[in-house]
């Protein structure tokens, strides 16, 4: 069953501003993709791609200029009111948190929007909290929680009326490192145990690399990349990255089929194109020629995966 | 409904956490009205009866003000801010909830020193508007009936936003201008500016028409304030849901 | 002097490249001079053609100069003042070599002169259609430049309340009561001569009437020329208090560490 399905999705902003000094915008230039039930996506681009915009029209908050998409069976932006009830959504930049009331507070107030009975609302908060460890944080005033902390109950806030698919929009922005991983931990341990589809955006790459299971790239308004997160790392680059430790270590590495990149006192740092030669190759030299203590084999950072995707000809 | 009782009630709350401040421009407020009341009882007493008005029917007049504006921009403070809600994207966190968005919108937001506004209003009517039963009730209706005319046209105005764009800066210029002219009695202005309190300014139906009928009932007015009242509701919650289909929600800066 | 002069021209541009402020003041400005044109006629027709010694036609020059030389300052200014203070935000500014009143009070006044200079165009053009020539060429000659020495002191007298932030930290919604206190004693709504004996005589002892009333009283006709001296007076006594009170407030801050 397929949670999402869009289809050709156009989003453009007329032109106008102050004296017409604004040509017409179009942010989102037809897009299409579906998503099953219980996935996990990471809806991934540079700023101004037409994340938020894409998201804001499935969420039903914009009406596109021309296209199609439905949530759940439904059209979001002809029957919103009925979608709003079973999706949950959570914009990083805004908060549905009250700022002088404690967590609880909101809580109880979209308990009563939702429609959900006082004892639900009770047993929700009370599981949520468990599975987001959060509840310690529910009756501080939220303007005394760091942003952090503050994410965490906006996630419970979310999930209060126990929706089947979940928005993400830019969740991590302005969290430090910890803080991200573990929310992004939470956002996978909420689709493993309830089984809500997970639709992220975000500019993050590590995003991907924590939560997602597949992940679409836009840029420009269109969609440039759709696929698995595994199989991402696997077609699009194919270089290995290579971490030797040496006994002792020489004054030069050479290896037919790897390019030597860094060469310190403790060790070596190699790049393997293995389109030109296959790994176990390498690796069979480096061990003859070298006397190797410890090496390791890695992807290459996400980041210059996805850089080598925004660039690359369409 | 009880959405919105709720919700009112959340934004009481969030504004009471901060007693001292919410007490203090309640006060404020207070000292301010009753500066106006001192002007009106100053040029009275040096001028006389005016036209017919004496103070009471003047005071009879700001009291209804009071009530309108303590409701329309204390109680429902968003009702002057929804062409900066439109224009900055505030909309979103409304939009995705699954009830009706104007009226959400509208009681999320207290502002304490109209609330002082609300407070006084009667307190003036009860002192100085010669309470009987029946004016009582006129007074209440009436007021209320202003109130809904005032909301619907600045939700109205700030609605245009989504049309027009801005940030609802003439929805402002309105709403002060209503409240300038809604301060003085009807029978001050002369035909042009009098058609003008009945259409563009409507400040005729905020406080004009509802005070008149504290003095002097009659059906006929009272049928033609609840009809026009009722007519700024419908045009200021209609121009809203077609304006949203139109909203862009801060999108241009952030896509 | 310099610094002060370059205050007060940037205040004069940033007032003039903002064409949408100041159509919104003076359309207000014109919306007043109706309301009180109403006002006051029918106030006059029911007292026997003139109250006080005033005719319509001067109570409505009455009216256009108190309006003018208070609509050409800004209201929240002592809101404004006390917020810098309790933020902070005037620790930093006192790090510049120069007086930080004065050069927020010239930067001010720029800008009211540019308001001030659209007002007297504007507004006298609306009461001229409404009530002919003015009463007294003289009275309104004076009656120029007493809108701007009390526009000017109703600037200084903002900063000099708005300086009490340094002891009192909490300024919001005081510049409402500030208001009033021009409306009223400062014969902005209600020339001095109606109010009653007792409160008109402690009006003409504070400042706030010459923020109003003195350029109010000149365009009607009464050329008074001592009213200006007296303008002059007080003119000069408020910027010694809101001076006096900043370095005061500088002192405290140094003490207690801003």
């Amino acid at each position: 069953m397929q949670a999402i399905r869009v289809n050709e999705l156009r989003k453009t902003f007329p032109a106008g501003g102050r004296l017409r000094r604004r040509d017409a915008v179009e942010a989102v230039a037809g897009i299409s993709f579906s998503v099953a039930a219980g996935e996990r996506l990471a809806y991934i681009g540079p700023n101004g791609a037409g994340k938020s915009t894409s998201i804001k029209m499935l969420t039903g908050i914009l009406h596109p200029t021309s296209g199609e998409a439905t949530v759940l069976g439904i059209v979001p932006w002809r029957r919103r009111r009925e979608l709003a009830a079973r999706i949950g959504t959570l914009f990083g930049q805004r908060s549905q948190l009250w700022y002088q009331l404690t967590p609880r507070q909101t809580f109880g107030l979209l308990a009563r929007i939702y429609g959900v009975s006082r004892a639900d609302e009770a047993s929700r908060v009370a599981s949520l909290g468990e599975l987001l460890d959060a509840t310690e944080l529910f009756d501080q005033p939220v303007r005394s929680l760091s942003l952090g902390q503050r994410m965490r109950c906006e996630l419970v806030a979310s999930m209060l009326h126990e929706p089947e698919v979940l928005f993400l929009d830019e969740p991590t922005i302005g969290l430090d490192l910890v803080a991200k991983t573990r929310f992004r931990d939470l956002i996978v341990r909420i689709n493993e145990q309830r089984g809500t589809t997970i639709l992220l955006t975000s500019h993050d790459v590590s995003d991907i690399e924590q939560v997602a299971r597949r992940v679409i790239v836009i840029n420009h308004g269109r969609l440039i990349y759709d696929d698995r997160v595994s199989r991402m790392r696997r077609t699009l680059l194919g270089t290995k990255v290579l971490d030797v430790r040496f006994a002792d270590p020489p004054a030069a590495v050479e290896v037919e089929g790897a390019v030597l990149e860094k060469l310190t006192g403790s060790g070596a740092k190699l790049v393997v194109d293995t389109t030109q030669r296959p790994i176990r190759a390498v690796l069979d030299d480096l061990l003859e020629r070298y006397e190797v203590v410890d090496i390791s084999v890695a992807d290459p950072p996400l980041e210059e995966i996805v850089s080598h995707i925004y660039t690359r000809p369409l | 409904m009880r959405a919105v009782l709720t919700t009112m009630r959340t934004a009481l709350a969030d504004g009471w956490a901060n007693r001292r401040s919410f007490g203090f421009q309640v006060l404020l407020m207070v000292v301010n009205d009753v500066t106006w009341v001192l002007f009106w009882a100053l040029f009275f007493n040096r001028v006389g009866t005016v036209r017919g008005w004496n103070p009471d029917d003047v005071y009879v007049l700001f009291s209804v003000l009071l009530v309108a504006a303590g409701i329309a921009i204390g109680l429902l403070a968003n009702s002057r801010r929804i062409g900066q809600l439109a224009a900055d994207g505030e909309l979103d966190e409304t939009l995705v909830l699954p009830i009706e968005p104007l009226p959400h919108i509208l009681t999320k937001r207290i502002d304490a020193a109209n609330v002082g506004d609300l407070m006084f209003g009667p307190v003036l009517f009860v002192f100085a508007g010669h309470p009987t039963p029946e004016r009582v009730a006129v007074f209440v209706l009436g007021s209320l009936a202003g109130t809904v005319a005032l909301v619907g046209f600045l939700v109205f105005c700030g609605a245009l936003t989504l049309f027009v764009g801005g940030r609802g800066e003439q929805g402002d210029l309105g709403f002060n201008a209503i409240l300038i002219f809604a301060s003085y009695p009807l029978d001050l202005f002369g035909g042009a500016t009098k058609v003008l309190l009945f259409t563009a300014v409507p400040a005729a139906f905020v406080t004009g028409l509802p005070a008149q009928l504290v003095r002097d009932f009659d059906a006929q007015r009272a049928a033609l304030l609840i009809l026009v009242a009722a007519g700024f509701a419908l045009l200021g919650w209609v121009t809203f849901s077609l304006g949203l289909r139109r909203y862009s929600s801060g999108s241009l800066w952030s896509r | 002097m310099r610094p002060y002069l370059a205050g007060f021209n940037r205040g004069l541009r940033g007032a003039v490249v903002a064409p949408g402020d100041l159509t919104v003041r003076m359309t207000f400005l014109v919306i007043v001079v109706l309301v009180m044109a109403a006002l006051w006629s029918a106030a006059v027709e029911a007292n026997g053609g003139s109250i006080e010694g005033y005719t319509r036609d001067s109570l409505l020059w009455y009216v256009m100069a108190a309006q003018v030389a208070v609509i050409a300052v800004r209201p929240r200014t002592v809101e404004e003042v006390g917020e810098e203070i309790g933020s902070g935000t005037v620790a930093v500014q006192m790090l510049l070599p120069v007086s930080v009143a004065g050069l927020r009070m010239s930067i001010e006044a720029g800008e009211a002169a540019a308001r001030l200079a659209a007002a007297l165009v504007v507004g006298g053009a609306a009461t001229w259609m409404l009530a002919g020539p003015p009463p007294s060429a003289a009275g309104l000659a004076m009656a120029v430049p007493a809108c701007a020495l009390g526009a000017a002191a109703n600037i200084a007298s903002q900063h000099a309340f708005g300086g009490i932030a340094f002891w009192l930290l909490d300024a919001k919604s005081t510049w409402f009561v500030y208001q009033k206190l021009v409306f009223i004693p400062g014969g902005m709504l209600i020339p001095l001569e109606l109010l009653p004996g007792g409160l008109e005589a402690v009006a003409r002892v504070l400042p706030f009437a010459t923020m109003a009333y003195v350029p109010g009283r000149l365009a009607s006709g009464h050329a008074e020329p001592e009213l200006l001296a007296w303008q002059a007076a007080w003119l000069v006594a408020l910027v010694g208090v809101a001076l006096a009170v900043y370095a005061a407030g500088q002192r405290r801050l140094e003490v207690l560490g801003g």
